[in-house]
């Protein structure tokens, strides 16, 4: 086995790119038109031994296919990829006997298996010394909570549960690097946290393994990342600590307001105020004397341009509901970095 | 490791399969079915027979037996023909992806997924249909049990070997799955399962050679019904034998491509 990268790094990404090709006809027998979609252009970066490292962006870019691509499921069209060293082209096989992936959903067990046969059954593919499959499944199963639910069929597993049997697969082979993608999707508050609080102190702290995760949920990844990177259209924007990258937000405070009656109008005259950085417009679910309410973030640079805004918005006859004035999260780097909300 | 791979793969299939005790009554049912509309379709010929030519020789079959055996292997021909189909569900339960993401060796995975198939309802379809004979009194006349048994076994082995490029072809594609169901008429045609195939225009012939069924329903039903030795059949064995190290050698190569390629064309998510 040659170690060809690195190896500093439990994982190395060197100018990742990844095309997809699609083709379609206008009609059945019509020609086929093929087009080219890059979903990662030169994507690099690393993560170091026992780091929680996150990939954050919005949909379409390029985070699931960077996993994929770790874990062997996908070939990429250019660039080199390394875990623990070795390559994940030429030397897949052994790439996948130390990583393990888990994406979110119900998807990606056996209904009509037991969650304990389901266990069983990975810990054979992944040989597992046969001595031991039988306390690491029981063991996996304490460590979720699911031991007294293991003997039954997955089809009869709420999606939480589901969640954490996948979590339990994930880790049958004792990997050193796992891939969560998107763990806690679609789950409800407690089990999600539950979920969260599960990554960080048994995998990461207990267990010392490096975990790359993508997320939505932008105060996940600021509860639990030691370093985000951020991709938007298949290239990665951003990488770091999220205090360091907030640094280098231009501006320094967000105004997070609430108002009605902002039109166009008044928002572009809003940008053109002189302490306001940047804008950005959310959707917000919610009235007020049947006015629909907006929400909208306003990067300044300091506590000055408050006034200014709301003065602003006074003589334009807007309504602000509330205003709060804080220091930059991860959700302002992600807008910041992606344009997106 | 291997053999590990295949008898985990086995049990998984097999107990997916058998996830409920109504599989077990159709997978009695089906078969029972079968040779009743077998028995009414030949009843108006009365005790009819029909004569096979081969090796120079001609075999007087009777003809019920010649139609039940026929439908019992072209049973187990369709099932391991659809046996992708299991790695087509594979495909819809999110699970091919956590299949391969293991570095579990691929050809443990076919053969352990083919033969799950294959013994999923073969024990109890051959028994059903053995019970027709006997009660349909048809005149099993076996006269040399090795050769009864080297044709079972080899017909088994190539189709099994068959069925695996069949999986492989699905691990690319969810269209594996859909020509899988488009082969099912023509073999049925061609491999001379309800009629001998000197009924069939010579030119049509080197397609009937092709299949594996073929040369099982010769064996298989010499060795049964005609009381022939293997020297007899030593040629549809040999061919079978061939046909069986070919489709497995195919199988190899095949799920290496399939792999590989899927992984290019991302493909593995599509179903």
């Amino acid at each position: 086995m040659i170690i060809t990268g690195n190896g500093k790094f439990a994982v190395e990404v060197r100018e990742l790119s990844r095309d997809y090709v699609s083709t379609r006809r206008n009609h059945l027998l019509g020609r086929k038109k093929t087009t080219i979609i890059r979903a990662l252009d030169k994507v690099s970066f690393e993560i170091h031994e026992g780091e929680l490292f996150g990939l954050l962006g919005p949909n379409g870019a390029g985070k699931t296919t960077t996993i994929k691509i770790l874990c062997t499921l996908l070939e990429p069209t250019e660039g080199q990829v390394y875990v623990k060293g070795y390559d994940v082209v030429k030397d897949a096989n052994h790439v996948r006997k130390i990583v393990n992936m888990v994406a979110g959903g119900e998807r990606m067990l056996y209904l009509r298996l037991t969650g304990r046969e389901n266990l069983e059954y990975f810990a054979d593919l992944y040989n597992v010394s046969r001595r031991e499959v039988s306390t690491r499944v029981n063991n996996l199963l304490e460590l979720v909570g699911l031991s007294d639910r293991a003997d039954d069929e997955v089809e009869k597993y709420s999606k939480g549960m589901k969640q954490r049997l996948q979590i339990c697969r994930g880790l049958i082979n004792d990997p050193e690097v796992v891939f969560l993608d998107e763990p806690t999707l679609g789950l409800d508050v407690n089990i999600a946290k539950d979920i969260r609080k599960f990554i960080r102190e048994k995998i990461i702290k207990e267990q010392g393994k490096t975990v790359l995760l993508t997320t939505h949920y932008m105060f996940e990844a600021e509860e639990m990342c030691d370093r985000v990177g951020f991709l938007n259209k298949g290239k990665l924007v951003a990488v770091g600590p999220s205090d360091e990258l907030k640094r280098r937000i231009p501006s320094g405070f967000s105004m997070e307001v609430l108002v009605t009656r902002s039109t166009d109008e008044v928002l572009e005259g809003l940008k053109h105020l002189e302490d306001v950085k940047k804008l950005i417009t959310t959707d917000y679910e919610g009235q007020i004397d049947d006015e629909k309410i907006n929400r909208l973030i306003i990067n300044v640079d300091s506590d000055k341009a408050v006034p200014e805004v709301l003065n602003y918005m006074s003589t334009k006859h807007c309504r602000v509901v509330s205003v709060n004035l804080r220091g930059p999260t991860l959700e302002d780097l992600f807008m910041f970095y992606t344009g997106e909300t | 490791m291997f053999l590990r791979v295949v008898l985990a793969e086995m049990k998984k299939n097999i107990k997916q399969y058998f996830f409920t005790s109504r599989v077990l009554f159709w997978t009695l049912a089906l078969p029972l079915g079968n040779g009743l509309y077998f028995y009414f379709l030949y009843l108006p010929f009365e005790k009819g027979s029909v004569n096979l030519e081969f090796n120079a020789s001609i075999f007087t079959l009777d003809l019920t037996g010649f139609t039940l055996i026929g439908q019992l292997l072209y049973s187990f021909f369709t099932m391991m023909l659809l046996a992708g189909v299991a790695f087509f569900s594979e495909r819809w339960q999110g699970t091919l992806e956590t299949v391969l993401l293991s570095p579990a060796n691929r050809i443990a995975l076919l053969l352990g997924m083919a033969l799950a198939n294959a013994l999923n309802y073969m024990w109890l379809l051959m028994g059903v249909m053995f019970s027709w004979m006997i009660f349909l009194n048809v005149p099993v006349f076996i006269g040399d049990f090795l050769a009864f048994f080297a044709s079972v076994l080899l017909s088994y082995l190539s189709i099994v070997a068959l069925g695996m490029c069949f999986e492989a072809l699905c691990i690319h594609s969810r269209r594996g799955h859909m020509y899988a169901n488009m082969l099912q008429e023509p073999i049925m045609f061609f491999s001379g399962l309800i009629f001998p195939l000197q009924s069939m225009p010579r030119a049509l012939l080197p397609i009937s050679y092709l299949l594996p069924l073929t040369f099982g329903l010769i064996s298989v039903r010499l060795t049964v019904l005609g009381g022939a030795s293997i020297f007899d059949v030593a040629v549809p064995l040999g061919i079978l034998a061939s046909m069986a190290i070919v489709f497995f050698a195919l199988a190899i190569w095949l799920i290496g491509y399939a792999e590989r390629s899927a992984k290019a064309e991302a493909t593995l998510t599509q179903f």
